[in-house]
């Protein structure tokens, strides 16, 4: 791995950097499919391209910061954000995300020192929590997808129903998602949240599903307000990381370009495909990450000499993961734009030729 | 004579004060509990849907769908008992059902507290204390019923023509009172108010039958009926569901006409005077275009009378209403169309033309008539205000239809945006195009500093400088990161924009 100032900023080439815009092109379209940061896709892409995993988190909260920054504005217009209930999230979320922060960066400075690569470390924690919380994640969202009668159904609302039933005071009233919620409810999934968030980069698939799931919010409102949220926890953990020396700023611009026009691609496909659709490639995509990433961690595993193998096997272990991941992305984006270019022709078709009948008569 | 709709309590009189009334006038009955009985039998579990509703208020897709179908039979039900004779309607807030339709009497029942509790306690065979628990949660689950369901206040005055305390006038004294006030000129019949009502019923058949149709029961559809003309939107992912729509609604009696508009969105479009010929039209027509919308034409008028509907003899005044195109014309009458009404048409079929129609209506009155006459399960993308105001001198109107906006806005919870700025928006203009100029030569001018001079910027970020300047890199951070996002985000915005793929 080519490495500037300390072990810390990879040597930029410019296939690498068409690759980081890829990563964001494709990162941009499932983001805007599913409503999320595209994190999930996005960081391990660039880890699987040599670039540190602390360094791939706090570059892409960065990037997520000022995408957020643009989204929430269409989201609060909307009247999709709960700001009331952004700021009680938020009080404990920026002290998940110094806390992940804080972890990340002495994973890293602690690297063994005695020939291991100093940032395998944390690279295996990260990977650890992601393939964690991505496996669990994307395997709901596939049983989802796939039990019958799910279109349309909606989330459960047991444990919302079982917290209400508990009545932990204080309750606290949010007009805008018209709920009362306990502040013993509140603080924690903030907490969760910001820690997720500062630590993989995907706060929003712990705060989304807690929101809609615990909180029992419409899920426009959920969606608008960890939009809003990720503004100032983007904000917040870029700063922290940009502070402990972990943003890359270039990757930052480079995913900014391929991402803020693939987002508007995966909106689009939301209009198009069907929630059950949606559901299964998200889930599908979500699981082959977490392959990807679980294909690269006897990598950091040999790096911290917990195992040992020949070292030219690291070539085919983090080539096999990024070509696991980047098939993944890739045919998931394909899918989609195949989606949004057939709907985009039928609808032109079907454009002027409204139905227009009169009962008893010719159509 | 009126369709009286008693709104109350349980244990509260106001089932027995209907009754009364109903025996007194002569008038058919009819409660929520038939209602209820219908609607499990049309296979909504209004059980479910009211623990739905009241404890966990977030609504989902399959429970919107549940409680637009339990609005529907509703209001099949109450319309059709009232249109084979006078009706008396006991339950919550079943006159929220016909807005537009002003031959209604709305009352509402305030409960001896005292001798409702004693009911309680004698029917259920609780303690005081219990039957005072059970009345203040079933109380507490009914206002939130109808605050979910119909987006209104139950205890709000303002819903209701008359409130009748019970804490102090007898049960025969109120319903020999409201037998006098039912006969009052107020809530008599108009060929408008009746048209209105026919068209509810239009509707809620329509959605009925759509929801009973195993072909388009897990199909996304809005219904709106004006004229005898049923629009119905569906979504664009559904699309296989348009050829069947018409076998399944087209023999209802009064359909004259269906319209099956593809719509992925809804703009609603409040104006005064509409004009297919005018350039608002082909903005509001493009915008829709692009974001593959149906739009619903609001004809509104303030003053309620004759601009948007043309003259309407039969409005009592000070009771606004809501009509469908020709109000208060009889079919037996030959159509004599205002101007306004000309145009609301010609528009409304131009926008058929375009694939874009979402219906229409117009509405004179208070701007609650706006709200009232609006699907509040329909999720609007955009609301567009026009000119309104038309009588007022030209400051008033823009101050007045500035502050209609912002009350629409916050109302319907959409964006609201004047037909000016649309055009604005839609148009590339010099000034525009030389601020995206602008945006791209710092966005460039950002990448090229940040990838010819990597060295230093990487030096800053997490090398030596980084060391004994640590808060350089935050700072440089929280400058490029927002304003690369903030004016590439423009860039890109206007690129999608010229290519007309917003």
């Amino acid at each position: 791995m080519h490495v500037l100032f300390g072990d810390v900023f990879m040597q930029l080439t410019v296939s690498k950097a068409l690759l980081v815009i890829l990563l964001g092109f494709i990162g941009g379209i499932l983001s805007g499919f599913i409503g999320s940061g595209g994190a999930f896709f996005m960081t391990p892409g660039m880890m699987n391209l040599g670039v540190s995993g602390v360094v791939a988190v706090g570059s892409n909260i960065t990037h997520k910061f000022g995408k957020a920054l643009v989204g929430s504005k269409k989201h609060s217009q909307m009247g999709n954000v709960d700001k009331k209930l952004a700021i009680f999230l938020l009080a404990t979320a920026l002290v998940g995300i110094r806390l992940a922060v804080l972890i990340n960066s002495m994973l890293f400075e602690g690297g063994t020192g005695h020939g291991a690569g100093k940032s395998a470390g944390a690279d295996l924690y990260i990977s650890a929590i992601f393939i964690g919380v991505l496996f669990f994640v994307g395997l709901h969202m596939l049983r989802d997808a796939v039990r019958k009668g799910a279109e349309g159904e909606g989330p459960s609302r047991r444990i919302t129903e079982y917290l209400g039933r508990l009545n932990l005071k204080p309750v606290i009233r949010f007009p805008v998602s018209d709920v009362e919620l306990s502040l013993w409810v509140l603080l924690p999934v903030g907490l969760a949240t910001g820690y997720l968030a500062g630590t993989i980069g995907v706060g929003g698939f712990i705060g989304v599903p807690a929101m809609i799931y615990v909180f029992g919010i419409p899920t426009a409102v959920a969606t608008g307000t960890e939009l809003y949220l990720a503004v100032y926890m983007g904000a917040f953990g870029a700063l922290n990381y940009a502070w402990e020396g972990f943003v890359d700023l270039r990757l930052t611009l480079l995913l900014f370009l391929g991402s803020l026009i693939g987002v508007h691609v995966g909106a689009y496909g939301v209009k198009v495909v069907s929630e059950r659709l949606i559901r299964l490639t998200t889930g599908l995509i979500i699981i082959l990450c977490v392959f990807s990433r679980g294909v690269a961690v006897p990598v950091y595993l040999r790096e911290l000499k917990w195992i040992h193998y020949n070292p030219a096997w690291d070539k085919l272990f983090n080539g096999s993961s990024t070509v696991l991941l980047f098939a993944a992305g890739i045919s998931g984006a394909l899918a989609i734009l195949y989606n949004v270019i057939k709907a985009h022709a039928e609808r032109r078709k079907i454009h002027t030729t409204l139905l227009v009948s009169r009962p008893g008569s010719e159509t | 004579m009126p369709i009286i709709f008693i709104s109350g309590l349980p244990f509260g009189g106001g089932e027995r004060l209907a009754r009364m009334l109903a025996q007194k006038l002569g008038y058919d009955y009819l409660s929520r509990d038939d209602v209820v009985a219908r609607s499990n039998e049309c296979g909504i579990p209004v059980g479910k849907l009211e623990v739905a509703m009241v404890k966990k208020p977030a609504v989902q897709e399959r429970m919107a769908r549940l409680r637009d179908r339990y609005l529907a039979v509703a209001t099949d039900s109450i319309c059709e008992k009232a249109a084979q004779g006078d009706l008396v309607y006991y339950g919550r807030a079943g006159h929220h059902l016909l807005p537009g339709v002003t031959h209604v009497m709305r009352v509402r029942v305030v409960p001896e507290s005292g001798q409702r509790l004693e009911s309680v306690m004698q029917r259920l065979k609780l303690g005081r204390e219990k039957a005072e628990k059970f009345i203040q949660d079933i109380d507490n689950d009914i206002r939130a019923w109808v605050h979910f369901v119909h987006g209104w206040e139950m205890d709000d005055p303002r819903r209701y023509d008359f409130v009748v305390n019970l804490e102090n006038v007898s049960l025969e004294n109120a319903a020999v009172a409201l037998c006098g006030i039912a006969e009052l000129p107020d809530f008599k019949p108009t060929p408008a108010s009746r048209k209105a009502m026919e068209e509810r019923l239009l509707q809620s058949r329509a959605r009925i039958k759509l929801a009973l149709d195993e072909r388009t029961a897990g199909a996304d559809l809005t219904v709106r009926s004006a004229e005898g003309i049923l629009t119905i939107t569906y979504m664009p992912r559904q699309s296989g569901v348009a050829s069947v729509i018409p076998e399944v609604v087209g023999d209802i009696p009064g359909c004259t006409e269906i319209r099956c508009t593809m719509a992925g969105t809804n703009i609603l479009w409040v104006q005064e005077r509409f004009d297919p010929d005018a350039e608002s039209f082909r903005q509001v027509n493009e915008i829709a275009r692009r974001w593959g919308a149906a739009v619903e034409l609001l004809g509104y008028s303030a003053s309620g009378t004759a601009e948007v509907g043309g003259p309407e003899p039969a409005v009592v005044p000070g009771r606004a209403s809501t009509k469908a195109y020709d109000g208060g014309i009889e079919d037996d009458v030959p159509e004599k169309l205002s101007e306004s009404e000309r145009t609301f048409r010609r528009t409304l079929e131009a926008l058929v033309r375009e694939g874009r129609s979402g219906g229409g209506q117009t509405v004179c009155g208070g701007r609650e008539k706006i709200l009232s006459s609006v699907n509040p399960s329909i999720p609007y993308s955009l609301v567009v205000v026009g000119d309104l105001f038309l009588q007022k001198p030209a400051a008033a109107r823009t101050r007045m239809a500035r502050e209609l906006s912002a009350w629409i806005g916050h109302h319907i919870k959409a964006p609201v945006i004047s037909v000016s700025e649309l055009g604005a928006r839609l148009r590339f203009t010099p000034a525009q195009a030389l601020k995206i100029i602008a945006s791209l030569a710092v966005v460039a001018l950002v990448y090229v500093v940040i990838f010819l001079r990597q060295g230093p910027v990487l030096d800053i970020l997490g090398g030596g400088y980084h060391k004994s300047h640590p808060w350089a890199a935050p700072l440089l951070v929280a400058v490029v990161a927002p304003l690369v996002a903030a004016l590439y985000g423009q860039v890109a915005g206007a690129l999608l924009k010229l290519i007309k793929l917003e």
